[in-house]
């Protein structure tokens, strides 16, 4: 074997991109939202005044709002060509479907086996069976964020679909801030903590993986990590037409230029974020025991 | 007698005496009318006052004592020019002893503690007028709470004399904190909805509501008072003025929610207790919409502790497990 063929490609060029996408209006979102949930904490307020405060964050927000619905947009254009022109299926049942199959059950039953050292781990597909779920909470939150947003960015529009009798009951902006707010924490808080650790800072491939920047991934790794994928490549023969030549020290080295940056970011945007829940948490119970009066000193009454 | 009257219309005979007695009498009246109408014709300028209390030296620290509370408290008395000009007295024709109208005539030193401003009797007989009659001040006439006075809230930032202008962002900041001071519980849940996010960060212009730009300014009427500036005919309006167009189900928005207030919690536990003895309270609790919020609230709070509960073990895990496999591996390649 040739040393330029040990490379597989794992990502086309159409899916860096819309990864790429995807994480340039993420962080905009993320920075220019999140510290008006923690409003009260001065890194919220720091940050809010550095993205440009009011109404500059908003409108970066909302521009990096119309990002994402092009990366959306992209996705599902790409869906539609795949499956209604191309007519391959392959995307919605299979092996190669980043939707859950059965047999991902088993992956999963196994993997809770192997965590407790009763069993190997599971040969994975080309898609693990989290990297699924991450997925499917991408699309899930990019549908309420999407919803949401837009019933805030024009309340008074959204307020017309509901007729009155019924809006004294359910009154959307207010609603549809709850809904934005905490999808929002748990869509920040997944990618910056569960998405980087489980995917970039897994010990294998400190810091970043870069196979979503250069798209190419070392055949060995593929192996190890997604056996099941690599063996169905193999017998098919599919796996010479993956071989692509190994990334350049400096695509490389510009991956990681962009990736650590923003794992940083990211890390310091979920520990300042913990942090703040942990401090609310803590005035939320020193409110809830400030009425309760225990007298320490009674046990020596008896 | 009889001489003394014929002399005096022997005088008034005299044109030229009758002449100058009416043109001093018309002076005289003039003097009389213009010390009505304005102070500035005997008084001091403004610059004589800034003699003093431009220099920090003569009166950076002065006792003063509330002349309500009866409190005592050291403060500066320098009156800063640029603020001065820049707060809402600020204006060219506007003297020092036009409010401060007990130094009228002093010269030099005045004696300390002046009489309190009278803002009310002159000027603003409008607004006060409307607080008073506002049922904001007759509840707190009625529970036996001090009213406050108009320095209260239109207190500058730095010194209570400049009286800052209706648009000065630093007063609307404070308006906030100072109807919170006494209405917590609201205070908290403004600041849980878009409105109070956005002016908790600082931002305080004028498109983002703080309490006066919808509970209205000095007539402050229970909300639920069909007069109020939300009452359902003056709702509409009152949205209106940074969403146009705001309709009738727009202006039944939950300004305040409740989910995060853990009174709100306790209020519908005892409701819940006393469904027997009053089902209309839980009814009317459960009716609200803050009702769907709080359910929302509570579903995606659990759904937080789940995720997050359930993926970082998952991680914690996996990784322990790929660890402890890689030395499994080096230990059979060297074994």
């Amino acid at each position: 074997m040739a040393d330029n063929t040990t490379t597989l490609l794992r990502f086309g060029k159409f899916h860096r991109l819309g990864h790429t996408f995807t994480i340039i209006s993420f962080f905009g979102l993320v920075l220019t939202g999140m510290p008006l949930v923690f409003k009260d904490y001065a890194w919220g307020q720091w940050l809010y005044g550095a993205m440009g405060g009011y109404p500059a964050a908003g409108n970066i927000h909302r521009l990096c709002a119309l990002l994402t619905f092009v990366a959306a947009f992209l996705h599902f254009a790409y869906l539609a060509y795949e499956s209604l022109i191309k007519k391959d299926r392959g995307m919605f049942w299979g092996p190669d479907s980043l939707l859950i199959q059965p047999k991902d059950v088993l992956h999963i039953l196994g993997d809770i086996l192997w965590f407790f050292r009763l069993g190997k781990r599971p040969k994975f597909e080309r898609f693990i069976y989290w990297e699924k779920f991450e997925y499917l909470s991408l699309m899930w939150g990019t549908l309420v964020m999407a919803v949401t947003g837009y019933i805030l960015w024009f309340p008074v529009q959204a307020t017309r679909l509901v007729p009155v009798s019924v809006a004294s009951y359910i009154d959307l902006p207010s609603i549809a801030l709850v809904a934005h707010r905490y999808e929002a924490l748990l869509a920040a808080g997944f990618i910056f903590s569960i998405h980087f650790l489980h995917t970039h800072m897994l010990p294998e491939n400190m810091p970043t993986d870069e196979a979503m920047f250069t798209g190419k991934i070392d055949e060995a790794h593929v192996k190890h990590e997604r056996g099941a994928y690599y063996e169905r490549m193999k017998e098919e023969g599919q796996l010479e037409g993956l071989r692509v030549k190994p990334s350049s020290p400096m695509a490389k080295f510009v991956s990681r230029m962009m990736g650590v940056p923003l794992l940083t970011i990211g890390l310091l945007m979920v520990g300042f974020m913990l942090s703040s829940v942990i401090c609310s948490l803590a005035s939320l119970f020193m409110d809830l025991i400030k009425d309760l009066n225990i007298d320490i000193f009674s046990i020596f009454a008896f | 007698m009889v001489s003394l009257s014929k002399t005096t219309t022997e005088v008034f005979k005299d044109s030229k005496i009758c002449k100058l007695v009416i043109i001093s009498c018309f002076i005289s009246c003039l003097i009389f009318i213009s010390s009505f109408s304005s102070n500035s014709l005997f008084a001091q300028e403004n610059s004589d006052c800034m003699e003093c209390h431009a220099d920090p030296a003569e009166v950076a620290s002065k006792v003063r004592v509330d002349h309500v509370t009866g409190e005592v408290e050291i403060v500066t008395m320098v009156v800063d020019e640029e603020e001065y000009h820049a707060s809402a007295h600020g204006g060219e024709d506007f003297y020092c002893i036009d409010c401060h109208s007990d130094l009228e005539d002093s010269e030099g030193e005045h004696y300390p503690n002046l009489q309190p401003v009278d803002c009310v009797t002159f000027c603003h007989d409008d607004p006060a007028a409307t607080f008073l009659e506002g049922s904001h001040a007759s509840l707190m006439q009625e529970k036996g709470v001090q009213l406050p006075t108009c320095k209260y809230c239109h207190t500058g930032q730095k010194s209570k004399m400049n009286t800052p202008r209706a648009d000065n962002l630093e007063h609307r900041g404070d308006t906030i904190e100072k109807c919170g001071g006494c209405h917590e519980k609201y205070y908290r849940s403004y600041r849980n909805n878009l409105h109070g996010q956005v002016t908790a960060m600082g931002y305080v212009g004028l498109d983002i509501a703080t309490c006066v730009d919808c509970h209205g300014q000095h007539t402050i009427l229970n909300s639920a008072d069909p007069e109020s500036t939300l009452g359902p005919e003056k709702a509409k309006e009152t949205c209106g003025k940074c969403h146009p167009g705001a309709g009738n189900s727009f202006v039944k928005h939950v300004a305040h929610p409740a989910y995060k207030d853990v009174g709100y919690y306790k209020s519908a536990l005892i409701a819940l207790k006393n469904i027997r003895k009053d089902p209309a309270e839980i009814k009317s609790i459960v009716k609200s919409p803050q009702t769907l919020l709080t359910v929302l609230f509570v579903a995606y709070v659990g759904l937080l502790v789940v995720t997050f509960a359930q993926f970082g073990t998952h991680m914690l895990l996996s990784w322990l497990g790929s660890i402890l496999d890689d030395r499994k591996e080096n230990k059979s390649d060297h074994g």
